[in-house]
């Protein structure tokens, strides 16, 4: 028995070997669940999209219709602006902080574990109640909590909510607060996987810290961040909850979003056919977007 | 060899999947809990307080008629709703708002209803069953709770202030104005604020709670023309007055007198009136049972809405029992319904120690201040038979309110915003709604 | 001085993995220990580090201390919050309790721990088969996993309630039943994703040289490449759990009545609820995440533990 696995094409077979199914069964629970409870709900999902949604009278076949319809929205058009601006600031800004705090947060020391769950609570408290503490907390008179902590510095209430000029960056000041810890813990995971005899030739050889961070800390922690970079791309565009419980598209629209657009026409305006239409199109982007993503990744790929 | 066994075994199974989902998928349906003809599928809107009211009213229903109710407290019930009806399998008997009887009946999810075949259909007054006729001029719900908007005051602060409840637009304002500067509740600071405004363009809530200063000021947001279309009346003298005064006002003049963060806050988050800072609220009489508890019944009363230039007309809306189509249980639901309505039914839901689930009876019968022992409730039964406008019933209401909302909010939020022109704007749109409903005239 | 791109894993020998027990047995000094080499000395480095910590301390951690008065206070509304309560009371919980909080708790700690299980078991082995074999597809199945994650869960709500109500092939009515809520999350995209990543990292040697010894494998999974993977098995139990836990609209769905409804729901409940005030809300919120934060204190060493210094992983 060889000691290198081998491709069935390499060794020429048309016969499925044993090595060759293997990992199909273990790929096959995952397979199924994802099949039965996501793809084909997803399919389904996809297939409304091209109709006239109507659950009890029988749907209707409007083929691109829907498309069209919520392509030309100016409201859908508006939103893209929002979501871009908002999809980006929030994962990179996640993404820096959350570096950001791995570094200062990594050792074994007691007082570190404490902090560290301190800082991580914003990613175990459920979204919506982060939402409703945001508001509170963004009280728009100098009684709110963060109006009065800027009153103590001599600055003025801001209405963080209620400004539509200012609304957009307050929700992305709380997307960030929210997501900074959850992508430090998984640097944190691929900080704990660099080698320490790494750090400690690299300083034999004299290298600063600003450089060992560069060029041992960085490429070792590749896969971490990676995976952050990814999530950012998956999930970035499809920011919805954090805008819908702190402020539900207003004041007068400027912090909409697709998918709060989406949310809307499907269920207050019950156009699920349309609804669909924008999903998939915000789909068919971040599919794109996640792609490009792991391309650029595994052309950086030293293997 | 075992090798080739299993995998073709392996490739088999997967087609045969594959072959299964195909062909199961296209064949399901659930199997419809509503067999049994004895038993009614209920479903409401509520939140377990209220939920327990309707089960009492539910068991005193079995217990008079034999048949029983499966009654589902939805929170989800758009949806559900949605699941089930493309299972063709929809619930017997849904009481939910009024507001929304024009989308489910273009969606053909309601049973038409012959007002003659519910027993005691007389002791509901014309006014409300007119307010559950569809389109084609048929009715499709059953009126069950009804209620309109009035005005609550803390009057001890217009005792502290020398003030009398307001009956005038102008005099809502200096009493506004009186209460968010001249420190009514006596501390000292000036943390006191006007009015609550629950503004924000989230689930219409600006046109929810606009609609009554549009009403008072004359203006309408879809108008009948008679023969079954309407067309959009945004742009009318009366609603570009109306608009201008409201922002000028209300939400661009003196900051005060609305609480802080009001264009966006919806109800329940518009809490400043049971928290003891805002001295007014707009509101429907659901929330007096939450004022008397937080605030406490010598605090506040319940007075008739000021009036505008055109009348103190105020926003009725309520809750309709609805049938669902194709249930085949046409003489059970009638039955319920009747039920519903009768005296005995309604006071079962007016009372009780959960929180009732009518308001102003439909029955005209009953009298709501009398059943509860409260005058207060004749203020508002008062304002729902003499002074108030439903939302159109007819059609599909919902994305016209939302987009009157989403109108109203941008011009309150953006103070330099020219009302004329975009109510103008928002006239378009609502006519492009109608005609999407094939309603435009 | 030029700096050659060094790869960390292929550098140095496979050696067996060393025994840790706490600091006893460190090969390297303090100040290898970490990235930006931190040691416990007093000095600048020290100095701002904890000055670095309590602004982090002060920015994600303050607002909590901010729900937690607001729940012990008696009328908690934006215009009173602050970070002691006035009015302490233990009111709030209790009419959480009164409206069922903890039997809503329960149902979540049912669904988060099996579906945590299922979800781990499920993930691990597909992880496996993405990482360490080569067959043809991968990047596919692979993309077909993240595939998962992209769609909002709003749009596949009605399709995946129909599909609970009546699963194709079997006919089973999951409606009501932890399985409801439980199996739709088996296979997330995050977990096979995460692990795949953490789990290509190993080095190919030690596999051939488990391989050489007869290992089949599942032993090899079991005994090689998980124990290797700690951080990675940590980060994907932690979120796993928080994203089970934090599941809104899918326990809404496949719900047959209320008392089927996670605590997430309820809190959404309390918050629509007219008679119940922003305190009972934030009452309810301090229950539902202490659950979330247990796990997490509980999983913060295979988090951070990494594979000792000099070993395997390089």
């Amino acid at each position: 028995m060889t000691a290198t696995v081998t491709t069935p094409a390499a060794r020429g077979g048309r016969v499925l070997t044993k090595k060759s199914v293997v990992p199909w069964l273990f790929l096959a629970p995952g397979l199924l669940l994802a099949l039965v409870f996501k793809f084909w709900p997803m399919a389904k999902g996809v297939w409304l999209s091209f109709f006239d949604v109507r659950p009890f009278l029988g749907d209707k076949w409007t083929g691109l219709d829907n498309y069209t319809r919520v392509l030309t929205d100016h409201r859908f058009q508006d939103a893209i602006g929002h979501t871009l601006v908002l999809g980006i600031g929030q994962s990179l800004g996640a993404i820096l902080l959350g570096f950001v705090l791995a570094l200062l947060l990594e050792g074994q020391a007691r007082s570190l574990k404490i902090v560290r769950t301190a800082v991580f609570l914003p990613a175990v408290t459920a979204t919506a109640v982060v939402g409703e503490l945001w508001r509170l907390m963004y009280y728009p008179t100098s009684d709110g909590l963060l109006n009065s902590g800027l009153h103590f510095l001599g600055l003025g209430p801001v209405q963080f909510l209620d400004n539509p000029g200012i609304a957009l960056w307050s929700t992305m000041a709380m997307g960030i607060w929210i997501w900074a810890p959850y992508n430090m813990v998984i640097i944190m995971a691929g900080l704990a996987g660099v080698d320490r005899s790494l750090y400690e030739a690299a300083a034999m050889d004299g290298v600063s810290l600003w450089q060992r961070l560069r060029y041992v800390t960085l490429p070792a922690i590749r896969p971490a961040l990676g995976i952050v970079l990814t999530l950012a791309a998956i999930r970035g565009l499809r920011v919805f909850t954090e805008v819908y419980v702190l402020t539900g598209g207003g004041p007068a629209g400027s912090t909409e979003v697709w998918m709060t657009r989406a949310y809307t026409l499907g269920f207050t305006r019950n156009d699920i056919g349309g609804a669909s239409a924008a999903s998939v199109v915000l789909l068919c982007v971040t599919l794109l977007l996640t792609v490009t993503v792991n391309h650029f990744r595994k052309r950086g790929d030293v293997r | 060899m075992g090798d080739r066994r299993r995998s073709r075994r392996l490739a088999a199974g997967l087609v045969a999947t594959g072959l299964a989902f195909g062909t199961a998928a296209c064949g399901a349906g659930s199997d419809s809990a509503g067999g049994d003809p004895n038993t009614l599928e209920v479903w409401t809107r509520s939140n377990p307080d209220p939920a327990a009211t309707y089960e009492r009213v539910f068991a005193a229903f079995t217990k008079k008629t034999g048949i029983r109710i499966d009654y589902q407290p939805v929170i989800n019930f758009d949806q559900q709703l949605q699941s089930r009806a493309s299972t063709k399998d929809l619930p017997d008997v849904m009481i939910n708002d009024t507001a929304l009887m024009g989308s489910y009946q273009s969606q053909g999810l309601l049973k038409v209803v012959d007002p003659d075949s519910i027993a005691g259909h007389g002791q509901i007054t014309a006014q409300s069953w007119s307010s559950t006729v569809g389109i084609d001029g048929r009715h499709y719900g059953i009126p069950y709770s009804r209620q309109a908007q009035t005005l609550m005051i803390r009057k001890d602060w217009l005792a502290k202030l020398g003030l009398k409840a307001p009956t005038t637009w102008q005099e809502m304002l200096s009493v506004a104005k009186a209460f968010a500067t001249r420190d009514p509740d006596g501390d000292g600071k000036a943390d006191t604020y006007g009015m609550v405004v629950p503004g924000s363009a989230q689930n219409g809530y600006a046109a929810w709670w606009g609609a009554s200063f549009l009403w008072q000021g004359g203006a309408k947001i879809v108008e009948p023309d008679g023969k079954g279309t309407y067309r959009a009346a945004m742009d009318s003298a009366a609603a570009v007055d109306t608009v201008t005064w409201m922002k000028d006002n209300l939400f661009c003049g003196d900051n005060a007198v609305t609480q802080p963060g009001a264009l966006t806050a919806v109800t329940s988050t518009a809490t400043n009136f049971q928290d003891g800072n805002a001295g007014m609220y707009l509101t429907g009489p659901y929330n007096i049972a939450t004022f008397d508890q937080t605030l406490g019944k010598d605090k506040y009363e319940v007075v008739p809405a000021p009036a505008g230039p055109a009348g103190g007309d105020v926003l009725a809306d309520g809750e309709n029992i609805y049938f669902g189509a194709r249930t085949g249980k046409t003489k059970q639901e009638q039955a319920l319904a009747a039920f519903l309505v009768s005296p005995e039914g309604q006071k079962l839901a007016m009372t009780g120690e959960n929180q009732p689930v009518v308001r102003i009876p439909v029955n005209s019968t009953l009298d709501a201040a009398t059943v509860r022992d409260d005058p207060r409730w004749s203020v508002v039964q008062k304002a729902y038979e003499d002074a108030s406008q439903q939302f159109p019933n007819a059609p599909d209401f919902a994305p016209i309110k939302q987009d009157t909302a989403d109108s109203l909010n941008a011009i309150f939020t953006y103070c330099g915003s020219d009302v004329r022109s975009q109510l103008g704007e928002l006239n378009e749109t609502l006519d492009g709604d109608l005609k999407d409903q094939d309603l435009l005239k | 001085m030029s700096a050659p791109v060094i790869d960390p894993v292929r550098t140095t020998v496979p050696q067996p993995t060393a025994r840790r027990s706490g600091k006893a047995q460190r090969t390297t000094p303090a100040r290898f220990d970490t990235a930006l080499g931190w040691n416990d000395r007093p000095g600048t480095a020290w100095g701002l580090r904890i000055l670095l910590c309590a602004i982090a301390l002060a920015v994600f951690a303050a607002p909590f201390v901010a729900i937690l008065s607001g729940a012990f206070t008696k009328n908690a509304s934006g215009s009173s919050l602050s970070f002691l309560p006035h009015d302490s009371t233990l009111l709030n919980f209790t009419v959480a309790g009164e409206r069922g909080i903890w039997d809503y708790f329960a149902n979540s700690l049912v669904i988060a721990g099996g579906g945590l299980l299922l979800q781990l078991v499920v993930c691990t082995l597909a992880a496996y088969a993405l990482a360490r074999h080569r067959f043809r597809g991968q990047a596919l199945i692979l993309t077909l996993f993240m595939l998962t994650m992209m769609l909002p869960e709003e749009v596949i709500a009605i399709p995946l309630s129909l599909v609970l109500g009546d699963v194709p092939v079997v006919h089973l009515d999951l409606k009501g039943t932890v399985w409801g809520v439980i199996l739709p999350l088996g296979a997330w995209g995050f977990s096979v994703m995460m692990l795949t990543e953490f789990m290509k990292d190993i080095p190919d040697e030690i596999e051939e040289a488990a391989r050489l010894d007869g290992v089949g494998e599942l032993r090899m999974l079991w005994q090689i490449v998980l124990p290797l993977c700690k951080p990675a098995l940590g980060v994907a139990g932690v979120l796993g759990f928080i994203m089970i836990w934090d599941q809104y609209l899918l326990p809404l769905i496949a719900a047959k009545d209320p008392t089927d409804y996670t605590v997430t729901v309820a809190l959404s409940i309390l918050r629509t609820d007219p008679e119940v005030g922003s305190g009972v809300v934030l009452a309810g919120a301090v229950i539902a995440l202490v659950p979330s934060l247990i796990v997490y204190l509980l999983l913060q060493r295979s988090l951070v533990t990494g594979i000792a210094a000099g070993a395997t992983k390089g």
